[in-house]
């Protein structure tokens, strides 16, 4: 059995607000209310009958479903008194008789009249929701719809002809995604809605004990522990109750996607997997935008004419695939399509004549990530601006949404095989794991989603623990190097002065890994999400506030904002491809590993390495280098490293228990090299010296405003020749 | 808190408004109950980083998260060492209706004014003090400076571009005076 909750809808207005709103605009009473959304119900489960219809025309039991939703609607309409209403449902009625009684046939024409009837009824069910009555200005008649269907309820020899137009049914398809009355009521099992009220029995039980007793009294601790259990519980029935399947929102696209085709001109076939997939309704209606975004691209852009198909031999008919399944915390919902993929070239150009990127950048990026430019703002690769998408406005205003709902987007595409869109969504919004943290005398939570793992340094490592470039600062850890960010710089909250140890949060998202630079650690907590007003959330790095079990509030930092505000890019990227890539004299600048290498007593060298060309930073044991022909080797990994030993460093080490730093580097032709180092310096960024060939043909670097050599650029150097 | 009758003039016909006063450092201010939704006391607040100055920070009421706007910060005062007084206000103005605090030092009593006492800001009034107050009760014993809610929700004072960040920095040390005063 089930029953309806009103306004579960909206989790951040409370149910006397959304009701008194409702109130304002006119007084609907419990019947018409109920009528509303059984019927707007209705219409939505006739819609997929009808395409599903149009490929089984055969199908009786369909066709009586059909018919028994316009009946419904007729009857019921006729007991309320709209007239409007009863009269065009009557003319579907009709219609769907004479198709029922085999007296017609149908064809394409006759599905799109009857989905224009549903049109025509889902509007005037729109406008008795907002205003009470059907509607009584001179526009709102239906004499051309119903005169179209009684044309189609006469059968004619143009029956049996399925090419003719179709009439104006794609230039509704934004009617039929306006949000309805049936996303204001949700249908909850009677059994957890008994489940709940057991619950919040218990709940004040508990409370008028804890009332009754002293924090003295000897079963206290007994007491919080059964609250504790009682208030998991009513949480887990609560979040049960508000689960819906993801089909109910699938159920909407077929029409869609039909109709769509159809404006295209294109063949397409939808299918779903894991309809009953559960997602809170709320992240549901958040998603809902960004999915129908999605669908749409894929027919729009996705898929080729048939034609074109059929000459790259691809089945005549594209197929577009939903799919939903959990996936740890989350729900991962993809649109796959089998069209043509996306263009890496085609990406390219377009973002170089948008401006997004530059000459340079255009070559070197890696396909992964020319893919990820299509989610920047501004950008659309579909040549022509159809009806249907192609404004500009597109995949930037997908990732905006999902993330808004704490969720990501990724895609994947293989140029002529097709384009899949992932999006991932957390299973609630409203109650989120989390670390709490300090930060400049202020408590801030970091979703524990984002978090990677904690590192502490302890107060005698503070001065060494981090390397800088300019005034960003890197630390190693495991000999990768991660961007460092200092929370309470960030905030521009008052910094502690002594030294003190501190942790970091290794955090990662969006593909971009940091790390952030915290006084303390307080407790792991489940928080629970209040959203901050409209001035405040304008800050942009704060996606709600708490209140801890302390009592106090505390901020929680939305991770994905706070890399952008500190300028972490993604890990995979070296340039500057979000924010329209400004040109400042810092970004011609490179940055470089310097290090020295060389026999001890000597006066050192400088020496550096383009920092792009280091990949990690080894301590090895002397004991491990191995020699070949008088040359050093590393066995790394599986595979044999020749050292580079230019500055005879291993020499120096006599004792076998020494340890020696490698640089594992990318050489020339892809081949990696280990380059033997007496002291890694500092990661800076300086500028290759102008004419800086030497006689010695070195290249000099002013790197920190000392000449500094850049290590693997000489004329002739033994690396190689061992490579 | 006492309620008390303010000036009433003969044979005036306004209806009497009842306001609450309240004090910053040393100016009074009024506000017309209706608009208050609850008077919290001393309460502290949860500060926002990088939030306008006139945000004097975020705590929770009735299960919401709503902002403090700091009347002192609006008016370019050093902010007090000790919790000031919160009195949550709804403002009706716009569309949506908003909620929020506002934070001063004290919470007076509550006046009964006629309302034909209530007089316009001078036409002298500078471009802050015109963007934040629009009026005086005139008591017997001084000037209570209207506070109109729908002037002080923290959208609208972002709107007005006036108290943005830089603001407090600037004031700090022109105001150093007042806020010695203040403490004494």
């Amino acid at each position: 059995m089930i029953v309806r909750l009103e306004g579960a809808g909206d989790e951040r207005k409370s149910a006397t607000e959304g009701l008194e709103g409702f109130a304002d605009e006119w007084d609907v009473d419990d019947l018409t209310k109920e009528f509303l959304a059984e019927s707007v119900e209705g219409l939505d489960r006739m819609d997929r009958c009808l395409t599903e219809f149009e490929k089984r025309p055969d199908d009786a039991e369909l066709l009586s479903e059909i018919f028994r939703s316009v009946h419904t609607i007729k009857g019921t309409t006729g007991f309320l008194g709209f007239k409007r209403l009863e009269k065009l449902a009557h003319a579907g009625e009709n219609l769907l008789d004479m198709l029922r009684d085999g007296k017609l046939t149908t064809n394409t024409r006759m599905i799109s009249g009857l989905l224009q009837l549903m049109d025509g009824l889902r509007m005037i069910l729109q406008l008795i929701e907002k205003t009470g009555h059907e509607g009584q200005r001179p526009t709102d008649h239906d004499a051309d719809l119903i005169k179209l269907i009684k044309s189609l309820a006469v059968p004619t020899a143009s029956d049996q002809m399925a090419s003719v137009s179709v009439g104006n049914a794609p230039a509704r398809i934004a009617a039929s995604v306006v949000s309805s009355g049936s996303e204001k009521t949700l249908r909850v099992e009677v059994e957890v809605l008994n489940r709940m009220m057991n619950l919040v029995g218990e709940l004040v039980l508990t409370r008028n004990q804890i009332l009754q007793s002293r924090v003295d009294a000897t079963n206290f601790g007994e007491l919080t522990r059964r609250l504790d259990s009682v208030t998991a519980d009513l949480r887990e029935t609560v979040m049960e109750a508000r689960m819906q399947p993801v089909g109910y929102l699938f159920s909407k696209f077929p029409r869609m996607v039909r109709d769509l085709a159809m404006s295209c001109g294109k063949l397409v076939r939808l299918e779903y997997s894991g309809q009953e997939t559960g997602l809170d309704k709320s992240l549901l209606e958040a998603i809902k935008d960004p999915l129908t975004h999605a669908v749409r691209n894929a027919i729009d852009h996705g898929i080729e004419l048939a034609s074109i198909r059929e000459r790259a031999g691809k089945p005549k008919e594209g197929v577009v695939t939903l799919r939903a399944c959990h996936q740890g915390g989350s729900v991962v919902i993809e649109v796959l399509d089998d069209g043509a993929g996306i263009s890496r070239s085609r990406v390219i150009a377009k973002a170089l004549e948008r401006g997004l990127i530059d000459e340079e950048q255009a070559l070197s990026m890696p396909d992964r990530e020319a893919l990820q430019l299509i989610f920047m703002p501004g950008f659309s690769t579909a040549t022509e601006v159809t009806e249907v998408s192609g404004r500009g406005v597109g995949m930037d205003v997908v990732r905006a949404n999902v993330e808004r709902a704490g969720g990501t987007v990724e895609v994947e595409s293989t140029e002529g095989a097709g384009t899949l869109l992932r999006l991932r969504v957390p299973l609630t919004l409203a109650i989120v794991p989390a670390l709490v943290v300090k930060s400049g005398g202020q408590s801030f939570c970091l979703p524990q989603g984002s978090l990677a793992e904690l590192v502490y340094v302890p107060e005698r490592e503070v001065e060494s623990a981090l390397e800088r470039i300019g005034d960003a600062e890197l630390y190693r850890l495991r000999d990768s190097l991660l961007p460092m960010v200092r929370l309470d710089r960030l905030l521009e909250l008052r910094a502690c002065d002594e030294v003190q140890g501190f942790y970091i949060a290794v955090l990662e998202t969006d593909g971009c890994r940091f790390g952030l630079m915290v006084d303390a650690l307080m407790s792991p907590e489940e928080i629970v999400v209040k959203p901050l007003c409209g001035l405040l959330r304008e800050i942009g790095l704060f996606s709600g506030a708490t209140v801890l079990g302390n009592g106090s509030l505390a901020i929680i930092l939305d991770v994905s904002a706070t890399a952008v505000r500190a300028g972490i890019k993604p890990v995979a990227e070296k340039a500057t491809t979000r924010g329209g890539g400004v040109n400042t004299e810092e970004d011609q600048r490179e940055s470089f590993l310097v290090f020295e290498a060389g026999r001890r007593g000597l006066r050192q060298e400088r020496r550096a390495l383009p920092l792009s060309s280091v990949e990690r930073i080894e301590s090895v044991s002397y004991m491990d280098v191995e020699y070949a022909g008088g040359r050093p080797m590393l066995q790394y990994r599986g595979e044999l490293l020749p050292l580079d030993d230019a500055g005879l460093v291993l020499s120096e080490l006599e004792h076998a228990d020494g340890l020696v730093t490698v640089l594992i580097s990318q050489g020339g032709g892809g081949k990696r090299v280990g380059i033997v180092v007496s002291k890694v310096l500092d990661v800076a960024s300086g500028s290759v010296a102008p004419g800086g060939q030497l006689a010695t043909e070195e290249r000099i670097a002013v790197i920190n405003e000392r000449i500094t050599v850049l290590h693997g650029f000489e004329r002739d150097w033994e690396w190689r020749n061992v490579a | 808190m006492s309620i008390r009758d303010g000036v009433k003039l003969e044979g005036s016909e306004a209806a009497p408004v009842a306001i609450c006063s309240l004090n910053v450092a040393d100016r009074r201010f009024g506000i017309d109950t209706k608009q208050i939704v609850e008077v919290l006391g001393a309460k502290p607040v949860r500060s926002v980083p990088l939030a306008p100055a006139f945000v004097g920070g975020i705590f929770a009421y009735r299960g919401e998260v709503l902002p403090a706007v700091s009347l002192r910060a609006l008016l370019g005062l050093q902010p007090l060492d000790r919790p000031g007084c919160l009195l949550v206000l709804d403002a009706h103005s716009s569309a949506e209706h908003e909620r929020f605090g506002l934070e001063v030092d004290g919470v007076g009593g509550v006046v009964l004014f006629d309302g034909s006492l209530f007089a316009r800001s001078p036409s002298t009034l500078d471009q802050l003090g015109n963007a934040l107050f629009s009026g005086a009760y005139c008591g017997i014993d001084g000037l209570l400076v209207q506070i109109d809610p729908e002037r002080l929700t923290p959208r609208r004072l972002a709107e007005t571009g006036l108290f943005d960040r830089q603001r407090k920095k600037t004031c700090k040390p022109e105001r150093a005076d007042d806020a010695n005063v203040d403490r004494g």
